[in-house]
């Protein structure tokens, strides 16, 4: 028998609000975070985007870092989202526990690294953001921040990142390698992968419309999320209250292609049923699933027949909050999670917003109405990302 | 359940010594000037042309290392693909960084966004040998190789896989490397080189046949305190069942890099007295994951058995013959701090 893995804490940053108690009125308030673009210095002004409503220089006063150290606005978003996990953790010092932090990102310190780019090649100015452009940098510096952690790693599998990293941590607390993790991901909006994506024409000039027949892409977004992981007999042992359980997860590739998922969403198809192996949960004991749900043609028609593949004919209530929060990247996983947990708790089914006709090739709708407090058992959660990197997570009611 | 043993299975690189070779045990080159690229080999003889026209370098080198070991153990599509690397598709990523910066936001093309994602490498690899199979990057500055073999040794162990590809690669572009000079990380001539990785080591959960050796288990920590470097050290050989004694040699990464430098001569005298040290950065020089070219040389050693002369760090050594078990000690930055233990299959 498999330790049991508790959620402790969990910690939200997203275009919804800079804590879960912002995040849930949003859900709850069917208001999305999506607005015009405010703070990234882009020419491509026309796409809508899912940015943290607070500058960095706001973070900064937020977290009481004075303005002149360095940092990136990946590794501010990851320091509000960490902090708030721990708090609810109670895991303000080390008290002689092994702490890991396993964060994801893809992005890293990029922000820094395009506004000053040709300082970097030309002059010696702003040399202290060469050091902060990788993606390990990010997660030191967070760690840094708290001064807790024993063992840091980071993972870069691109939107799937954070759920990756909850998985690796949810791994490491199974062999002992740690007895507490906190786990998840943080990712800003920059230019460069704004561009990115525009170049491959995916992101969509209107409010994204996941699993909707005339869906025309995503809108980017930012944020972090990170859940505080331990075992059962650790969160007893501490006295910490558990927000859920952290059932199953699985990771899968679908091997077809390095920017397009497989018209079979087989990756997709493998990671849910592995997941749910690893749960020991039938398909019909899943009582929501939060998709990837991006909003591209590609990703929901994929996303949609592997959900049909995995659930038949019974499927449950599927939603994508990326229409509340934009697709924050490699933090997805991280964000979804949270918001997976919040159902949980209080509930609910986030809906899927903007949604109007149904898409011919799918069986099912997704989510518009706010259902009924039916009780929530289980969440599955998706996260897959370029290269067809397909991971699900399960929580679970305890 | 009782934990598998782990083995390295195979090994091949591609780096600034002969590509896909062990001739650097007999041969080394050497380097006095501080950027150095790796030795390619003439990837036409491996590739179709339209392929080779899609991959930048570090995707191909990454490649052709996976499909040599696999062709090598026969394993076609092993249950994991693990890879680490510090700055991913570096190249890529600066071609369209730069295109953005200097021509603007409106022209730019999606091809090298396309693979400019650290994953983009774990991916490729699981696109060409068609493996569904659990995939993850890591990127963790000079500690990246050792995140991704501790989670191959895990699962490997508890029996989750029973075979793990797992793989160490960095490209260093010219303007790269400038800024990381200018940091004080690479290029420390005469004494040290920045160099370029590409390992793949094909890990199973048994023992067979032409295996290199052993894998006894990881351990790395972050900002060590008082004892920890001590204490984890102490794990390691406990839960190997190996004794200080046994330990043949300890490899280090000394880059010619003062404080880096100086951090192994302290914490080596007073973790492994009196043990004789080696090094490889001479030979493959600086990356972000170049600890995975050392621990391929150690695997190299333990499979031969024997230790060229050019691997001691300290002069007046000659080859050692019967090497049994070789420590891996790796730093980064005085941050990251990493213990691998290594031991030759025996009978």
């Amino acid at each position: 028998m498999q330790k049991e893995i508790f959620v402790t804490g969990a910690g939200i940053v997203s275009a919804t609000g800079i804590n879960k108690q912002e995040t849930l009125f949003a859900l709850q308030e069917n208001r999305t975070g999506i607005a015009p673009i405010r703070h990234l210095k882009t020419a491509h002004v026309e796409f809508p985007a899912g940015e943290v409503k607070r500058s960095n220089e706001e973070l900064c006063r937020m977290l009481c870092i004075p303005e002149t150290e360095i940092t990136t606005r990946t590794s501010l978003l990851g320091m509000v989202a960490v902090r708030e996990a721990l708090a609810q953790a109670s895991l303000l010092r080390k008290d002689g526990l092994r702490i890991a932090l396993i964060s994801g990102t893809t992005v890293g310190g990029m922000d820094k690294s395009e506004q000053y780019y040709l300082d970097f090649l030309e002059n010696d100015t702003k040399n202290a953001y060469i050091a902060t452009h990788d993606c390990g940098a990010c997660t030191e510096m967070i760690a840094d921040y708290f001064g807790l952690f024993s063992l840091v790693e980071t993972i870069s599998t691109a939107c799937s990142s954070a759920a990756n990293a909850i998985m690796t941590g949810a791994m490491l607390l199974r062999e002992g390698k740690a007895d507490v993790v906190v786990a998840g991901g943080c990712e800003c909006i920059t230019k460069f992968h704004l561009n990115g994506f525009n170049t491959l024409m995916i992101l969509d000039r209107e409010l994204c419309k996941p699993f909707d027949a005339h869906r025309a892409g995503l809108n980017l977004g930012e944020g972090a999320g990170y859940l505080v992981l331990e075992t059962r007999e650790s969160a007893q042992k501490r006295n910490a209250n558990p927000l859920g359980r952290l059932s199953g997860y699985a990771n899968t590739s679908d091997a077809f292609h390095q920017t397009a998922s497989s018209p079979e969403g087989e990756g997709a198809f493998l990671s849910m049923r592995k997941a749910l192996e690893e749960a020991q949960l039938n398909p019909e004991d899943i009582s929501y699933i939060n998709a990837h749900g991006t909003g591209t043609e590609n990703n929901d028609l994929s996303e949609g027949i592997a959900i049909q593949r995995v659930f038949g004919d019974k499927i449950p209530p599927v939603s994508s909050t990326k229409s509340f929060t934009g697709h924050t990247t490699s933090a997805a996983g991280g964000v979804e999670a949270v918001i997976s947990l919040l159902a949980l708790q209080h509930h609910f089914i986030p809906v899927n917003l903007n949604f109007s006709t149904p898409m011919s090739e799918l069986p099912f709708i997704p989510v518009t109405e706010k259902k009924p407090a039916a009780p929530l058992s289980h969440v599955l959660s998706n996260s897959f990302g370029f290269g067809g990197n397909d991971t699900s997570l399960i929580f679970s009611k305890i | 359940m009782a934990k598998k043993e782990v083995y390295i299975w195979a090994a091949g690189q591609i780096s600034v010594q002969s590509p896909l070779s062990e001739a650097w045990m007999t041969e080394p080159l050497c380097y006095r000037e501080p950027y150095v690229q790796a030795i390619d080999p003439d990837y036409k003889q491996y590739f179709a042309p339209n392929t080779l026209r899609r991959l930048g370098k570090i995707l191909r080198r990454a490649l052709l290392t996976s499909r040599r070991v696999m062709e090598e153990t026969g394993i076609a599509c092993p249950d994991a693909i693990i890879t680490a690397t510090g700055l991913g598709c570096i190249e890529n990523t600066e071609i369209f960084l730069d295109a953005l910066i200097r021509e603007g936001e409106e022209l730019l093309k999606p091809t090298h966004f396309m693979q400019s994602t650290h994953n983009t490498i774990g991916s490729l690899i699981a696109i060409d040998s068609s493996c569904h199979g659990y995939n993850t990057t890591y990127a963790h500055k000079g500690i990246s190789f050792e995140c991704a073999l501790s989670d191959a040794f895990l699962q490997l162990s508890n029996g989750r896989i029973a075979t793990a590809l797992t793989g160490a690669h960095d490209e260093m572009t010219p303007d790269y490397f400038v800024l990381l000079k200018r940091m004080g990380y690479l290029g420390h001539a005469p004494n040290g080189f920045s160099g370029e990785t590409a390992v793949s080591l094909l890990l199973g959960g048994h023992k067979r046949e032409n295996a290199l050796c052993r894998l006894q288990g990881i351990e790395f920590l972050y900002r060590p305190e008082k004892d920890d470097l001590q204490q984890s050290l102490g794990r390691l050989l406990q839960q190997s069942q190996c004794r200080m004694e046994d330990i043949d040699a300890v490899m280090t990464g000394y880059n010619g890099q003062e404080a880096n430098d100086r951090v192994y001569t302290e914490n080596c005298a007073r973790l492994f007295p009196g043990k004789r040290l080696l090094h490889y950065k001479h030979l493959f020089g600086e990356s972000y994951t170049a600890s995975g070219l050392g621990v391929y040389a150690a695997a190299a050693c333990l499979g031969r058995q024997s230790i060229p002369a050019h691997l001691f760090f300290h002069p007046g050594n000659r080859e050692q013959q019967g090497v049994r078990h070789l420590l891996f000690y790796n730093q980064f930055e005085n941050k990251n701090h990493s213990f691998i233990l290594l031991s030759a299959c025996g009978k």
